[in-house]
């Protein structure tokens, strides 16, 4: 068989199926515990404060991205925002389809510079737009892990 | 490094802190299946492993004689069509001897790959594993031969070739 031949039954066209085994596990760093832990046993969102760019970082940053200065006062924000930006999601990462539509939003949060990107839950497909007051809903203590899931999701106020 | 931080690395943490969950992780397996057309030349070639034989292609106008096999000859762009079976001997054209997997974990036993030119080939053949033969005695140039997996183990892969041995 060439370029000029043709596969003629399906048995003599090969398919090379094969995975990649690949896993990570990434420790959330310095900042990220301290940011986590919060969530964790107390439900709130802490954030990093530049003094001199006088910015928030949620998720706090350990430093400043603009003048690289260290970063050492936490402030708690409010758990609370608007959603800069979202998408609705009809299939999973395994491309499956959903039983039910996700939406996906980025949140900046109130008081800080930056934002989460989370689910949007308690929420109409047709009414979610930008702009939207939305605030957080955790988990039950008992069943938070210190991971981003803690949240739950955010819904509408 | 920050004037705060006195000692040197950081905070260095084993696989037990990691497992007693001292610090916080994010952890995720990606699903990295996929499916590969191996087109019309590596096909047949998949196909010929099976059947224990080695086969390439030749070019007409190059009169090279190519494997893996390819269709069209990527020296002169000549459609190719001239099917050869070639011997399961060659040459070993380079080596390493790996004692790290290639998840990254120590071998006690190292792998060794190879670059094999196999016989009738013109220069050409493919990246294989060497076994048989005490590592120190690889040598560039030495002649090896394909040891085949049984008849009933093929299943049209690269694998169906277990290892290349000295002659």
């Amino acid at each position: 068989m060439s370029l000029i031949d043709r596969i003629g039954t399906f048995a003599d066209a090969k398919v090379w199926y094969d995975n990649i085994p690949l896993e990570s596990e990434y420790t959330v760093g310095i900042a990220g515990e301290k940011f986590f832990r919060a969530i964790k046993d107390r439900g709130v969102i802490m954030g990093t404060v530049c003094p001199v760019c006088d910015l928030t970082y949620v998720p706090p940053s350990m430093y400043c991205e603009r003048c690289f200065t260290e970063l050492e006062e936490w402030v708690e924000v409010r758990a609370k925002g608007t959603v800069y930006t979202y998408t609705i999601l009809t299939r999973s990462l395994d491309d499956q389809p959903l039983d039910e539509p996700e939406v996906l939003a980025f949140v900046e949060l109130e008081g800080a510079h930056g934002g989460l990107v989370h689910r949007l839950g308690e929420v109409d497909l047709e009414d979610v737009e930008i702009g939207m007051e939305v605030e957080i809903v955790f988990k039950p203590q008992q069943e938070r892990e210190g991971s981003i899931l803690d949240i739950a999701y955010f819904k509408p106020i | 490094m920050s004037a705060n931080i006195e000692s040197f690395p950081g905070t260095p943490l084993s696989q037990a802190d990691l497992d007693a969950g001292k610090v916080l992780t994010t952890y995720w397996k990606p699903k990295l299946e996929y499916g590969w057309d191996a087109g019309v030349a590596i096909s047949r070639y998949l196909e010929e492993l099976k059947n224990g034989r080695i086969i390439g292609i030749k070019c007409k106008r190059c009169r090279r004689v190519v494997v893996p096999p390819r269709v069209v000859c990527e020296w002169c762009w000549e459609p190719m069509n001239d099917w050869v079976y070639l011997q399961d001997t060659g040459t070993v054209n380079t080596f390493s001897i790996c004692y790290i997997r290639w998840d990254a974990s120590r071998a006690k036993e190292p792998q060794i790959p190879a670059v094999i030119e196999i016989d009738g080939a013109s220069n050409a053949g493919f990246l294989h594993l060497l076994d048989e033969v005490n590592p120190d005695d690889v040598k560039i140039g030495m002649k090896v031969q394909a040891v085949w997996k049984p008849t009933e183990e093929r299943e049209g892969s690269i694998t169906d070739i277990q290892y290349f041995k000295p002659l």
